[in-house]
């Protein structure tokens, strides 16, 4: 077999889709992802109360931690520079990003269980992607009920601080700024989904890994700028925090350059492509586990 | 006695032998610390104090909270739910051991480990950024700090023991388990001073045990509570103490009655 791990299968002599052939084979993922966040979503309904406490909370922390901030701002006026409607933007982009990313690649979270019960091995043999079969396994709905309170206050919050900022019209460009920047963001994530699930591939441990990126994302709850020269270029360069959660808010608020704007866009093509190629060397050099 | 000291060595093990979730536990504990070390720094940059505390003591909380998060709310109390649920409960039943004082002793050793390496974590981070503390002036204020972080630690023992107890009657404990930790970290101030959240907040919060878990501790370390502040504070802990052991008691033996069996 000379196809590649981790590519549906294509008989010879087929050249590469036509659109239309596309829009067939999107309409299959489309497919194939509904059908499993039904199944998710059935299985989390089956728990209801577990379910229950997990999404209040997830909503009691999100509403704690704006409290805080809030109570912040009764003492100060301004955190490294930014008022309250500010910090808040950063932090719920931060929660936008973070729920997006557990949102679309949750199943990531279990690849060394489906390693080890085989479920990988089955995927292989499948007419599907076997990434996109293993990021989108698991559907966390607790996630859509989560962000959707977090895109109300988002946008409250962008409209408040348009309203302050006045030149109208700076705000739309700077509105498509931020969803693209969030966009970006939400594709670094995907990289490092994509390195972890690879780490898993190849060495059958590593799970954890997520969790490391996990822990280290809670950094960008805050501003970037809260941190000084050394941290922050870490946060920027090595572990891009700040690319994917600062940078979105920074656009909007008309406070990122125009190099930083190349900069996140570069990053976030450079590691996707890094990653997928780091996924096929691992998929390659797989050899089955389970029994 | 022996026998539970035996239990705790063998958890201080197995503990250290599960070094990839030990080390992932301590990694969160120090993004925590270092996002909230620069959060107040920040915010003390051009100001002297802020709601009360100078730099030297918000950075002394900051620190104090991280080794008192590993003291306080390091748990495996987790497992009971499940032991109960796949009937694991049974084996201990028929050892000769009570079954609270085990899981008192597998989360001291638990709780030793995390603390240990807190410590480790609070004396690089003191040297990397130069962190200056707040002592407490004399051995009376380290003897009444101990004294309540003691009290501080087997209040959330025992509320994680009850509500771990939440297995006798549903498979469906995590969720509930989530969400009270979250509740109780955040009002205990395990994440900021609760003398920065407005005053009605702080009144409310006091209705419940949870700031006796970290911040009146802190509080005492920090010398800002006077002898009757610290005295009402250690009655209330104490209320609290006595209170929710009831409770967990209640609840264990309402269990109990509850509680069957089935297979090898």
């Amino acid at each position: 077999m000379s196809e590649q791990y981790g590519q549906p299968l294509r008989p010879k002599g087929v050249g590469a889709p036509t659109t239309a052939g596309m829009t067939i084979i999107s309409m299959k993922y489309v497919r194939i992802w509904r059908r499993l966040a039904v199944m998710s979503f059935m299985v989390q309904a089956e728990s209801f109360l577990s379910s229950f406490g997990y999404l209040l909370g997830k909503l009691v922390r999100l509403g704690f931690f704006l409290f805080f901030l809030y109570s912040i701002f009764k003492h100060t006026d301004a955190l490294a520079g930014y008022t309250l409607p500010e910090v808040a933007l950063f932090f719920l982009t931060f929660n936008i990003v973070d729920i997006l990313a557990q949102l679309f690649f949750r199943g990531i979270y279990g690849i060394r269980s489906m390693i080890r019960e085989g479920d990988f091995d089955y995927f292989l043999v499948q007419p599907t992607n076997v990434l996109f079969r293993v990021a989108f396994q698991t559907v966390d709905f607790l996630d859509v009920l989560t962000i959707l309170p977090v895109f109300a206050i988002t946008f409250h919050l962008l409209r408040l601080i348009a309203a302050h900022q006045g030149q109208p019209s700076n705000h739309q460009i700077n509105m498509i700024l931020y969803a693209i920047l969030t966009l970006n963001g939400l594709l670094i994530a995907f990289a490092i989904h994509i390195v972890v699930a690879a780490l898993a591939v190849l060495t059958q441990e590593l799970e954890n890994t997520i969790w490391i990126y996990r822990d280290l994302m809670t950094l960008g709850r805050f501003p970037s700028d809260i941190y000084d020269t050394p941290m922050r270029d870490i946060l920027t360069f090595i572990i891009p925090v700040a690319v994917m959660v600062s940078f979105p808010a920074k656009a909007f608020l008309g406070k990122l350059d125009k190099v930083w704007l190349a900069h996140a866009f570069l990053m976030a093509t450079t590691s996707l492509a890094l990653s997928l190629y780091f996924w096929r060397f691992a998929t390659r050099r797989y050899t089955s586990v389970s029994s | 006695m022996k026998k539970y000291w035996a239990i705790f060595a063998i958890y201080w093990e197995e503990g250290l032998s599960r070094r990839a979730s030990f080390l992932m536990e301590r990694f969160r504990a120090l993004v925590v610390l270092i996002s909230f070390y620069y959060f107040w720094s920040a915010l003390l940059k051009h100001r002297t104090s802020f709601v009360g505390y100078d730099r030297t003591q918000m950075l002394t909380y900051v620190l104090g909270m991280n080794v008192l998060r590993s003291l306080v709310f390091a748990t495996r109390t987790e497992e009971i739910a499940s032991e109960i649920n796949h009937g694991r409960l049974s084996g201990y039943l028929l050892k000769p051991v009570n079954f609270m004082f085990y899981t008192l002793f597998r989360d001291l050793s638990e709780k030793s480990i995390n603390l240990v390496s807190s410590l480790i974590e609070v004396l690089g981070l003191m040297f990397i950024f130069g962190v200056k503390i707040h002592w407490p002036p004399n051995f009376q204020s380290w003897l009444l700090f101990a004294t309540s972080s003691l009290g501080a630690t087997w209040l959330y023992f025992i509320l994680s023991f009850m509500t771990g107890c939440w297995g006798f009657w549903t498979s469906e404990a995590w969720g509930p388990r989530f969400l009270l930790e979250l509740f109780l970290e955040f009002t205990a101030g395990a994440f900021f001073p609760l003398d920065v959240l407005p005053q009605l907040a702080q009144e409310i919060i006091k209705c419940f045990p949870s700031p006796y878990l970290v911040f009146f501790p802190l509080q005492i370390f920090l010398g800002k509570l006077n002898s009757h502040q610290i005295l009402n504070g250690f009655l209330t802990q104490a209320f609290w103490n006595v209170t929710i052991s009831a409770l967990a008691r209640l609840v264990w033996s309402k269990g109990m009655q509850n509680y069957s069996a089935a297979g090898s």
